[in-house]
């Protein structure tokens, strides 16, 4: 298919499915010129918590509703010099906070199967399904506990969450900094690989940006010949995992074990502080959320409230009604929840000791993994010297385990969860994003409880750097389920 | 600006004959307040006012307390303890006050001396036009990240190191959460959990103006030094707008928290007003108190004193390890060495008040503004906010290497104490020292060193040795002798008003008594008028000779043939002089010789050898050596 025949089409079928709210601002089609490089012309959105000149950025929020960035994201920046054309900025969760892409200022995101209104996932629910249904070759998301890869699962795409600091966040909206990581959706793998390929490299402008010296180690641990050891993680076969995933799971090792006999192995692993990893992230990202989104405040950009000045005349004339006014609820509670932890009489028994939580968490994936973690000084690792003596034989080069416990929900039994039901979404995804390791959520056949054929999302998870190697795991899982026609 | 530069380097080599590219930087102080002092005024005449703020606040731009005042000011309470009746109608509260123990701890912000910003490339700036160095970062854009620059822990580890500080190998960042105007992020970036300085202490002596009691010295520990940023500058404009400049967003500051171990008013000024001579001679901070370049926040409790009531210390309250005291108050954002002896003595007094009369001190933020006889409550401890320290995720510990401390170490200029020290030992007087520290942020110091610096190489090349009180001469030539002529022509101190070197060649041929302090003063005023009138300025020893300045030692015989006459013309002063031992009347006639005789008036005649003369065709020997 031509370049040009490849943009009418998704800019038709931007047109044609408008319903799914996948966008909050369309391409400018005079901006369609591209320079010529690797992605010449294809039509790559843009999730709208990462900052572009040329269309508003309002991370799907009511205080930036009609605010444009004075710059743009290295990110953006580098996918035009490229060659990529910008397809439009995509809807999500407000500042990325949410499971299911319903909490936008900008009305929800939704996915029709079979006449049912299904949940796209979340946050990047707006590029998930601007992807899955044509509207643009590739997107770009976010992922802060999953939200690239939770939609990609729910729409039966790839999401690749890469290390945390390979991709630049220069210009891309915080939510949480420690965890936040720009991720890619695409319908395969390769174009996954070629877009990760433009964007991972070092940036002055990021601070948290991995230094070259760290990318070349862990570039050349890579090597494609090697047997591969995949571990599959007891803790993850959980009561609450749906029949469906978990027939998916095994029939997707089986597979691999069937087709790859020489080169595949596999290896039950065990990493005990899972079950710490969720209420951990949800205590820490709320707290930088709380500390991120404090420079809301109406006063240099941003909305503000019309009346701001009649609530208090003395000290802070703006913020309160405007803050107020401009947030939606879900935000609101994960400042109020971040604030609390922070607070002086709650920061010891939350935050620091969610801080625990995640660095236990990190420590059990550098346990399982054969190679080493290249943020860690060569030194043994405390008091757990003694678990470390697990012969090299036990240890594993990838993770293999869903990306969800369920397939895809309605909207709405989206609508009756509470808010800690909707968490539990994020289970198998927010480990990974804890100890900042390379995630993808690959499609493979499943079967609903209906009988009916859909795809399901299995997560590969690698050791920090492991990017190329997590990479080729997916495009084997990808080959055994039959790859999509791009 | 730029004409300060060599001058500065010139002293840095006298003083410690080491390399120091570090230091140069292009910032003249002198310069920076004049500026500054005029968008003051400017301000002031366009009605602006500067609200009171309640953390990092807006300085109120106060006059400072001039040096020469602060002289009188000792010198008036030293007559006052001699006599021991100083206001006397104080004396109720003076007795209230000795059965109180007053305890202050110090926390001082000061801006560094640095040309670009903590998080951001943008330029740090003082008047510029508003919001003209403001990166995407300091205006907290969304998307925006910080950008620490490394450069700007130079200052900062010479004021540790000046203050005796351990430097911390590792430091990290942490946000500390407010809502205000002025703080775009919604927090300050400062080091709460781990700062890059700890453990330091500074003493004080009598010269430096502490409290008599706390004489003749007093060290008062630091407890540590932290970086940080400051805030915004808001413009109130009555009756309901709040203009914003976002210039002197993520300016560095360093704060400089004492541990609670003074207990005088005075004492405390002094701390302040040293630590801030000290902040300027190691180049590490841009400006004093007087353009809010220094700003205090003062916590005050009191305790009764137990040796005279034996009361039981252990219900008191601990801060920082000092056990046994009284619930403090917190005064904030005191802008001058005024305000904070001020701020304290009144603070004081009010504690004393509500626990005489069986009250309890609320542990709360006051205010205070100078000129005012109390302080005012702010918020109560109920109201304070509780900032949510967090360390940032966005910036990397910092990690200082031993190396680098180490060359700061040996690099450092030399500080007030050591510079007053050296100068007392050249023969300069204390007094004179202090003023030629104070004088011009240090630029007739530089002055003065370069003089020294000229003379000494005219007496190396001439093989001879510099004179012993040398230091004396010089300092008096700097201070008093240009500070007249400063005063009848009117005009300011630049160092190449008369250059060193010119001086130095007048005061050359002064110090073998080759000529006389007239003839000196003659030529040093010639070479005032020169550098005035932009006239090609001949060389002072050309002067010396084309005029016949030289003393030309005349013999007694010509003394005698000046002083017979006048001894003649006035036999009842020759007779009260002898019969009544009024000597003091024999200076009257060596006056007579100096300006009534030819001689005299071309400053030929010298005054000690006129008065041996008078004295001994009087008869009356003995003229004590001057």
């Amino acid at each position: 298919m031509s370049l040009l025949r490849e943009a009418q089409r998704c800019i038709a079928n931007q047109a044609a499915r408008k319903q799914f709210n996948a966008f909050i601002a369309a391409a400018n089609p005079d901006n369609l010129l591209y320079h010529s490089g690797p992605l010449n012309g294809h039509l790559i959105a843009i999730k709208d918590n990462i900052c572009t000149k040329d269309l508003p950025t309002t991370a799907a929020s009511g205080i930036l509703r009609s605010f444009t960035s004075p710059y743009d994201a290295t990110v953006v920046l580098k996918l035009q010099s490229a060659g990529a054309v910008i397809a439009g900025k995509t809807n999500l969760d407000e500042f990325g906070m949410g499971s299911h892409s319903t909490y936008s200022y900008f009305g929800p995101v939704s996915q029709n199967v079979d006449g049912k209104a299904l949940s796209a996932g979340g946050s990047s629910g707006g590029s998930a399904i601007a992807v899955a249904g044509r509207e643009c070759w590739a997107a770009l998301g976010t992922d802060t506990g999953g939200s690239v890869r939770l939609p990609a699962a729910y729409t039966g795409i790839v999401g690749f969450k890469p290390s945390y600091g390979l991709i630049s966040r220069w210009g891309v909206i915080a939510y949480a900094n420690s965890l936040d990581t720009v991720g890619i959706l695409s319908r395969d793998v390769r174009v996954a690989r070629d877009i990760f390929d433009v964007l991972s490299e070092h940036d002055r402008q990021d601070p948290t940006s991995i230094p070259v010296s760290i990318r070349k180690g862990s570039a050349k641990s890579h090597r494609k010949d090697r047997h591969l050891r995949i571990g599959i993680p007891s803790e993850y076969n959980v009561l609450e995992l749906s029949p469906a995933v978990r027939k998916s799971w095994l029939s997707i090792i089986s597979a691999l074990r069937e087709h790859y006999k020489a080169t595949v192995s596999f290896q039950s692993v065990s990493l005990p502080t899972t079950r710490l990893a969720l209420p951990a992230y949800y205590v820490l990202a709320p707290a930088e959320a709380s500390s991120n989104l404090a420079k809301y405040d109406g006063v240099r950009y941003g909305s503000r409230a019309a009346d701001a000045a009649s609530d208090a005349p003395d000290r802070s004339p703006l913020f309160a009604r405007t803050r107020g006014e401009g947030f939606g609820n879900e935000v609101k509670r994960r400042i109020l929840l971040g604030t609390y932890s922070l607070s002086a009489a709650a920061i010891d028994n939350y935050f620091i000791q969610a801080q625990r939580a995640r660095r236990l968490v990190q420590r059990d994936f550098d346990r399982v993994f054969r190679a080493s973690n290249p943020l860690l000084s060569e030194e043994p690792i405390g008091h757990e010297t003694a678990d470390h003596v697990v012969a090299d034989d036990g240890k594993v080069d990838v993770l293999l385990h869903p990306t969800a416990p369920t397939l895809p929900p309605t909207l709405d039994t989206v609508r009756g969860q509470t808010a800690l039901e909707t968490y539990t979404n994020d289970v198998f995804t927010v480990p990974a994003s804890l100890a900042g390791l390379p995630a993808i959520s690959v499609p493979v056949a499943s079967v609903d409880e209906q009988s009916i054929e859909t795809k399901c999302g299995m997560q590969v998870v690698g050791q920090f750097g492991n990017d190329e190697t997590v990479l080729d795991v997916a495009e084997m899982i990808e080959n055994l389920t039959g790859r999509e026609a791009t | 600006m730029t004409k300060s530069e060599p001058v500065r380097s010139l002293l840095f080599q006298s003083l410690s004959s080491r390399p120091n590219t570090l230091f140069s930087r292009p910032i003249c102080h002198s310069c920076c307040r004049k500026l500054a002092g005029r968008s003051a005024l400017y301000a002031r005449g366009g009605g602006i006012s500067f609200p009171t703020r309640t953390l990092q606040t807006q300085a109120l731009l106060e006059e400072v307390v001039p040096f020469r005042k602060q002289l009188k000011d000792e010198a008036k309470r030293k007559r006052a303890a001699l006599s021991g009746n100083g206001a006397k109608k104080k004396s109720t509260d003076k007795e209230l006050i000795s059965n109180w123990e007053l305890t202050v701890g110090i926390e001082l912000h000061a801006e560094l001396n640095t040309a670009k910003k903590l998080f951001s490339s943008a330029a740090t700036s003082i008047s510029d036009e508003p919001n003209s160095h403001v990166a995407l970062f300091d205006a907290a854009f969304p998307g925006s990240q910080p950008h620490f620059q490394k450069e700007t822990l130079l200052p900062a580890l010479r004021a540790a190191i000046a203050l005796n500080c351990k430097i911390q190998r590792r430091s990290t960042f942490d946000r500390k959460h407010y809502f205000y105007q002025d703080q775009p992020a919604g927090y300050q970036i400062t080091q709460y959990y781990e700062p890059f300085a700890k453990d330091g202490h500074i003493t004080l002596y009598t010269h430096d103006g502490i409290d008599p009691a706390d004489a003749p010295s007093i060290t008062i520990p630091i407890k540590q030094i932290q970086m940080e940023q400051d805030t915004a500058k808001t413009l109130y404009q009555p009756p309901s707008t709040y203009l914003l400049d976002f210039n002197r967003v993520s300016h560095p500051l360093i704060e400089i928290i004492s541990m609670p171990a003074i207990h005088h008013p005075a004492t405390a000024a002094a701390y302040v007003r040293k630590i801030q001579s000290i902040l300027k001679s190691v180049d590490a901070a841009t400006a004093g108190m007087e353009v809010g370049g220094l700003r205090a926040d003062v916590n005050v409790s009191i305790r009764r004193r137990k040796d005279q009531h034996g009361e039981d210390e252990r219900a008191g309250h601990s801060y920082s390890g000092f056990k046994g005291l009284g619930q403090r108050t917190e005064i904030k954002n005191l802008s001058s060495l005024r305000a904070v002896s001020d701020a304290i003595a009144i603070e004081r007094s009010r504690q004393i008040a509500v626990l005489e009369s069986g009250g309890t001190i609320e542990g709360e933020t006051r205010g205070f503004t100078l000129g005012s006889s109390e302080t005012r409550k702010l918020r109560s401890k109920e109201g304070e906010i509780d900032y949510r320290y967090m360390p940032d995720p966005d910036i990397a510990p910092v990690v200082i290497g031993e190396d680098l401390v180490q060359h700061l170490r040996d690099t450092l200029p030399a500080l007030p104490d050591d510079v007053m020290d050296s100068l007392v030992k050249d023969g300069v007087s204390m007094k004179d020292a202090k003023t030629l520290l104070s004088l011009e942020d240090g630029d007739r110091l530089d002055y003065y060193y370069d003089v020294v610096h000229e003379l000494t190489i005219i007496f190396e090349i001439d093989g001879k040795k510099p004179p012993k009180k040398m230091g004396r001469i010089v300092a008096n030539w700097v201070i008093h002798e240009l500070g007249a002529l400063l005063t009848t022509t009117e005009s300011n101190f630049t160092p190449d008003l008369v250059p060193a070197s010119s001086l130095a060649l007048i005061l050359e041929p002064l110090l073998h008594k080759q000529i006389t302090n007239d003839i000196a003063r003659f030529l040093f005023s010639r070479n005032l008028h020169w550098a005035h009138s932009r006239e090609p300025i001949p060389s002072v020893p050309e002067i010396i000779d084309a005029e016949g300045l030289r003393l030309q030692s005349l013999s007694e015989a010509v003394y005698e043939q000046i002083a017979k006459p006048l001894l003649d013309e006035n036999p009842k002063m020759v007779k009260a002089i002898k019969e009544k031992g009024q000597t003091g009347k024999i200076m009257w006639f060596v006056g007579q010789m100096m300006r009534g005789s030819d001689e005299g008036k071309q400053g030929k005649l010298e005054a000690k050898r006129a008065e041996e003369v008078v004295r001994r065709l009087i008869g009356v020997e003995g003229g004590k050596e001057r």
